[in-house]
């Protein structure tokens, strides 16, 4: 436990120290939730969800590129990759806790007749999905343009695409849109619960996935043996 | 005296006064560097002095042993060894046909 | 300076430049009788404490003979068979080495002859071909380069390796300040990593591996940008490593020092023989 929590601090205090990267992420979902105030209320705050993950989720990539160099060491100095793993995790997702309350508090105050409860829990899938999905890209491409490049495909996609058709499920933020139109336009809860399984799907699955990828590159090599 | 010159011819024969002046009875850095001077061969500084009984005691022409001093911390004190008393006589029959040599070349008339 | 100031820093500077401990206890002891005696300052008597022990050293003409070293330990490191290819290029065939505790092992060889790989495979990074590696003991590796977070400061890496290791807060960071300043360094409280020169990020790379006092140590030319007497430091400690019954290996190209090691691998020589 100590082990993870040292991670997770070193982690924490790694992202404080870049403060550029912090500011910009920062304002970053507040660009998004601009853009659309003017015209459409609600699609700000479908905005603002979307803007949060691709935020968190750049930072993820980053802060996962940046370990990778280090990672290999702190392995050979006694951490297991669980440890590793689970302390930036931890890291990343406070992140994106105190980054979405600001904006939690925005909605609150800016919009009416929504349902607020919903929201919270687009924001928090969102900080759940983001962070290994980030994570995951930085684990399974080497540098860090090409993990860019497939961020910017993914939101992209995600802000073009028709929720309703069945291929869009397949994109990490989907519920944010389905939970969003149960939150804004007051919609059925068939809406809710789809969202609410593909997003706990993703966030799972993605964790998992990270986890693993870890554990393969960071495995104790055959030819080695410790007596 | 041209200081930078004794410095030069010193360099050359320093590790020959010192076992000449130990060739006379044991003795310790500071006592050295005291005698050198009372010669009027100036002030050889530790700095200098230190190396030069170092390297006659490495080569094994003097010998070295500590010994509580009346007064004050202990002293290293240093003592020609008979290897060390052949090396002097030998470079001492050397230093004067040296020097002869070079008196000579100094006292020359010059022809008219 | 005062007398005491001077004669510890000639005490240090004799340690750097190779004299061993007792003619050091000696020279000072000398020093200190003459200054006591004549009262006068030592920069003036012997001059700065670097330049007199140099000339200390080199009136020793060569190295202080070491004392004969006790027996080696018991097997720490056994890498036999090690071969590794790359795009079809043999970069090692077949490379054994054994280090004991208490031994240190040089690895040499041309650029490109794969001292890094060698290492990297013994320290379980990489994996070869063909061939194992047993480790007895745990395992401190010093990376050529990288194996530091840029965004850290010295301390914060102290506790980050040292956690892995075992070692509390405090601890981590005594053990890190120690190590530190046998090599004559001073860590800054908040100087992050990438503000730190070359050479002086090495010596925190240097004192990371050694955290929690693994017993093999895999050094991956781990002095470069070190000044002349950061080396011969970085030397002294590898001795003194091994004298504490460590099992060293030291990937290095400069030869001067292969006298005072147990064991040379040279790498470029198995290559060539095989070719």
């Amino acid at each position: 436990m100590t082990r993870i929590l040292v991670v997770a601090e070193t982690a924490l205090r790694e992202l404080v120290r870049r403060r550029t990267v912090l500011i910009i992420l920062l304002l970053f979902p507040l660009a998004f939730y601009l853009s659309r105030r003017g015209d459409h209320l609600g699609q700000s705050i479908r905005f603002v969800c979307l803007g949060l993950g691709w935020a968190l989720s750049t930072a993820a990539l980053f802060a996962g590129s940046a370990a990778r160099g280090i990672e290999p060491r702190l392995r050979l100095s006694g951490y297991g990759s669980l440890h590793l793993v689970l302390g930036r995790l931890l890291a990343l997702w406070t992140v994106g806790v105190l980054l979405s309350a600001p904006y939690f508090l925005l909605i609150l105050v800016d919009q009416h007749d929504v349902r607020y409860g919903a929201i919270a829990l687009v924001m928090a899938l969102t900080v759940l999905v983001a962070v290994p999905f980030g994570l995951l890209l930085s684990a399974v491409l080497p540098r860090e343009l090409e993990g860019t490049l497939v961020l910017l495909t993914v939101v992209g996609l995600q802000m073009v695409m028709d929720p309703a058709s069945t291929a869009t499920r397949a994109l990490p933020f989907w519920f944010s849109r389905e939970i969003g139109t149960y939150a804004i336009d007051h919609t059925d809860g068939g809406y809710l619960t789809r969202g609410l399984v593909q997003g706990l799907s993703f966030a799972v699955a993605l964790t998992l996935l990270v986890a693993v990828a870890a554990a393969v590159r960071l495995r104790q090599r055959r030819h080695l043996r410790f007596a | 005296m041209n200081q930078e010159r004794r410095a030069q011819w010193l360099r050359g024969v320093l590790d020959l006064c010192v076992l000449a002046l130990l060739s006379r009875g044991e003795s310790y850095g500071y006592e050295l560097s005291q005698a050198l001077r009372a010669h009027g061969l100036g002030t050889v500084q530790g700095g200098t002095l230190y190396p030069v009984l170092l390297r006659l005691q490495r080569s094994g022409l003097l010998t070295a042993h500590w010994r509580e001093g009346e007064t004050g911390p202990a002293r290293k004190y240093y003592r020609i060894s008979p290897a060390g008393s052949a090396a002097l006589r030998a470079a001492a029959i050397d230093w004067s046909a040296f020097a002869a040599s070079v008196g000579a070349i100094l006292s020359e008339e010059p022809k008219r | 300076m005062n007398h005491n100031a001077w004669l510890a820093a000639l005490t240090g500077e004799l340690r750097r430049h190779g004299v061993g401990p007792d003619l050091t206890g000696h020279v000072v002891a000398e020093a200190a009788t003459h200054l006591a005696k004549s009262g006068e300052s030592p920069l003036r008597v012997f001059g700065p404490p670097d330049a007199y022990a140099r000339a200390v050293a080199d009136s020793l003409g060569g190295p202080d003979v070491r004392p004969p070293r006790r027996h080696p330990g018991p097997v720490r490191l056994a890498a036999r068979g090690i071969t590794k290819r790359y795009r079809g290029r043999t970069v090692l065939d077949r490379v054994d080495l054994t280090v004991r505790a208490g031994e240190i092992a040089a690895v040499v060889g041309a650029n490109g002859a794969g001292k890094s790989t060698f290492l990297r495979i013994c320290a379980g990074l990489l994996s070869p071909d063909a061939g194992t590696v047993a480790v007895h003991g745990t395992l401190g590796y010093c990376p050529q380069d990288g194996g530091t977070a840029e965004f850290l400061n010295p301390d914060e890496h102290f506790v980050l390796i040292g956690a892995g290791r075992g070692l509390g807060r405090a601890a981590a960071r005594r053990a890190g300040r120690a190590g530190a300043a046998a090599l004559e360094w001073t860590p800054p409280p908040r100087t992050q990593a990438r503000h730190l020169s070359g050479g002086t990020r090495q010596k925190l790379n240097l004192v990371l591996a050694r955290l929690g006092e693994p017993d093999v140590l895999l050094l991956d030319e781990p002095y470069q940008g070190f000044d002349r007497g950061t080396y011969l430091d970085f030397w002294h400690e590898v001795w003194r490593w091994r004298d504490a019954g460590k099992a060293v290996v030291v990937v290095t190209h400069l030869l001067n020092q292969l006298d005072r090691v147990d064991t040379v691998l040279d790498l470029t020589a198995s290559r060539e023989r095989d070719a």
